[in-house]
């Protein structure tokens, strides 16, 4: 069995599904865990568009990028996770639904 | 494996970012201070190291002045440009430090300050950014020390201000960083510039990819559809932290926004790409201005008054012209000591117990504190754009520039906003100096030197960018 | 045949067996629904609260540390790979940036943040 090679449209259809679920997972669940998690999905499609491309390019720029998106979600989802801390603490409600996220 | 990877870069490449290194040492240097004292640095210190960092960036960043050099292989382009956009950047900074010397309370202050910093850092280097991965490097060191100075106070707003913030702008970052990737895989290059020369015909890849990327930049100047997070972002964070996001995100994304519509206007299909943004623009305009006439509190005012005036920048952006541009940025410049002067005066007369933001603390105020009633009524003259203000001088710039590039209903647009956003001006003016019958009730504010300064500079500011029109017209050589 | 195409059936087949478990029983079962049947547990107490449990906060507080000083490592790494190449600039770089990280890892020590409290 050799190595499929798999086509640069299959990378941009993974990564477009990938994006739209983040997207419909932030627009439709009220949890800001789920929210940030869809966020990250988000992320995480243009990386595989970035490096789907750096190789049809063979430019490895997209390399780097995606590099620098992985750093910057991990301070993201940290910094995020300190703000939904910090909301349980003043809000004093440890239950993660019940924080009324305004509109969304 | 014994192959070398060469340095690319020479000094003169670091040369250029040597404001920003001045900044972000100067946050190091913040959180060491703290570090080493025994329980927590002093203010005076934490404000003082600040404050030079901020000043010392500054005056390095004004000897760039005339040079122009691709810096990082197209990364960071220095020029006249980058220059005004990053002295604007820590203008904004320094006026945000003088608000927190007068509310910040000591013991969380090394961390916040080092926060402000950082997110200064951001900004300058948006300034200058002009390829994709300098962009979004600039764009998420702005925000994500934002959603933190957000959240810095105790009170339950604030924090779900922050929460809102973090997931709405981080959703935006992820609409733009898509519209990157499919740039970058449309035209097979980080730069920028690639846009104009990529084939437009048969790309959807790279109108998805620019639609992506202006409605994420949208979403952080916060133009019409996008700009819901505002007002209520605005309202929760505290009452610096809203001074220095007023001026600096609109700066670092005005000034990424305007290389892209230099990036794209050459290319083929330009006018058909960039007509939706002088669409949400000229929307902007009426619906901010709409936006301000219910609202009871400065900032949220102020949140919306931003939108319109952000509306008025991109649509002096029309049509790409170099004159367009300048028009913009003289506006820009105008619009930071506006705000920055605004949110000085609420801070004169807030306590540590309650932010000066609500508009019932302005009954009277010209009975109380003459000085701040008189500045404060200015910077509203200036913000609504009426004559003996820089804010009229760059509304009637914007409208030349726009009937001169042929966008004549932008400059309706334009007029017809600023009638309805005098109502909500007016509302402030005519509270400060009716006659109050409760004003024995209430104590004068004491003085708070550094926010007095602050406003005052900025209304001085203000005043001499009026006679701008006068002085030569090359004052800001747009080489790029 | 596709290399992938045992997996394409397997696949199919694994759906069909789930989807045919999932609603065999309320085709076949006849339903007389009673207060009695409708509970969560049909013996022993009554559930008062929601099943799932809580976390403390301080587990978010770790796992905020921990993600950003993971991805710290990880940036190490391409450079590892490439120290020969990237030579004295490569060095000094590294030590610049892990500078930087000790300022803020000093620092949450020193707030208490490393605490289980």
């Amino acid at each position: 069995m050799s190595a499929l090679p798999v086509s640069l449209a299959s990378y941009i259809g993974l990564s477009a599904v990938m994006f739209f679920v983040g997207v419909a997972g932030v627009v439709l669940r009220r949890n800001p865990l789920v929210m940030l998690m869809s966020i990250e999905l988000m992320f995480n499609a243009a990386n595989i568009v970035f490096v789907a491309f750096a190789r049809a390019w063979m430019h490895n720029a997209g390399h780097i990028f995606a590099f620098l998106v992985i750093t910057v979600a991990a301070a993201e989802a940290a910094i995020g996770l300190a703000i939904v801390v910090a909301v349980f603490r003043s809000a004093k409600n440890v239950d993660v639904d019940e924080v009324a996220l305004l509109k969304g | 494996m014994t192959n070398v990877i060469a340095n690319p870069y020479t000094s003169a490449d670091w040369n250029v970012l040597y404001p920003l290194g001045i900044v972000a040492l100067g946050a190091l240097a913040v959180l060491f201070v703290d570090l080493v004292s025994k329980k927590h640095a002093p203010k005076w210190l934490t404000l003082a190291l600040a404050g030079l960092s901020v000043i010392g960036a500054g005056v390095v960043c004004a000897q760039q002045y005339g040079q122009n050099y691709d810096a990082f292989g197209g990364g960071f382009l220095l020029g006249g440009f980058a220059v005004v956009m990053q002295e604007l950047v820590l203008v904004a900074a320094l006026g945000t430090l003088a608000l927190y010397a007068t509310l910040g309370d000591e013991e969380r202050m090394a961390g916040t300050i080092a926060l402000l910093l950082w997110s200064t850092c951001g900004a300058m280097l948006m300034a200058g950014a002009a390829n994709l991965m300098t962009i979004f490097l600039g764009l998420e060191l702005l925000s994500l020390a934002l959603y933190c100075l957000c959240g810095l106070r105790e009170n339950a707003i604030a924090r779900e201000a922050a929460l809102k913030y973090l997931i709405l702008s981080s959703t935006a970052s992820g609409f733009l960083l898509y519209g990157m990737a499919l740039l970058f895989g449309s035209t097979g290059s980080v730069a920028l510039a690639a846009i104009a020369q990529a084939p437009v015909a048969g790309n959807p890849m790279l109108w998805i990819g620019c639609a992506l990327f202006l409605v994420g930049l949208a979403f952080k100047l916060s133009l019409v559809p996008f700009h819901a997070w505002s007002p209520d972002v605005y309202e929760g964070a505290p009452l610096p932290v809203t001074a220095f996001m007023s001026v600096a995100t609109k700066v670092g994304a005005l000034a990424v926004l305007a290389r892209f519509v230099d990036a794209a206007v050459p290319s083929a299909g330009a006018e058909k790409l960039l007509l939706p943004l002088w669409i949400i623009a000229g929307i902007s305009m009426v619906a901010g201005n709409l936006g301000m006439l219910a609202q009871h509190d400065l900032k949220r005012l102020l949140a919306f008054s931003g939108i319109a005036q952000v509306g008025y920048i991109v649509a002096a952006l029309a049509g790409g012209g170099a004159l367009g541009l300048r028009y913009a940025l003289f506006y820009l410049i105008a619009y930071t000591f506006m705000n920055l002067g605004a949110f000085a005066v609420a801070t004169a007369i807030s306590t540590q117990a309650e932010e000066g933001s609500r508009l019932a603390n302005y009954h009277g105020l010209a009975q109380r504190r003459p000085f701040l009633a008189a500045a404060m009524t200015f910077f509203m003259l200036a913000l609504a754009g009426m004559p003996p203000t820089a804010g009229f001088v760059g509304k009637i710039l914007i409208l030349s520039a726009n009937v001169g590039a042929g966008y004549a209903w932008l400059a309706g647009l334009l007029i017809l906003g600023t009638a309805i956003s005098l109502y909500a001006y007016a509302k402030i003016i005519r509270a400060m100096y009716v006659r109050d019958e409760h004003a024995h009730a209430r104590e004068a504010h004491p003085v708070s030197p550094l926010a007095w300064a602050s406003a005052a500079v900025c209304a001085a500011v203000l005043l001499v960018l009026t006679f701008y029109p006068l002085a030569p017209s090359n004052v800001i050589p747009l080489v790029r | 045949m596709n290399p992938y195409g045992p997996v394409a059936i397997y696949l199919c087949v694994a759906l069909a067996a789930a989807l045919l478990f999932t609603f065999l029983p309320g085709l076949l079962g006849r339903g007389k629904p009673n207060p009695q049947k409708q509970e969560a547990y049909e013996c022993g107490v009554e559930p008062t609260s929601a099943v799932a449990g809580r976390f403390p906060v301080r587990f978010y507080l770790i796992a905020m540390l921990f993600v950003v000083f993971d991805v710290e490592a990880a940036s190490l790494y391409p450079w590892a790979v490439q120290m020969h190449a990237l030579r004295a600039f490569g060095l000094i770089e590294m030590v610049v940036f892990v500078i930087v990280i000790a300022i803020g890892y000093a620092y949450v020590w020193k707030k208490g943040g490393l605490e289980w409290r």
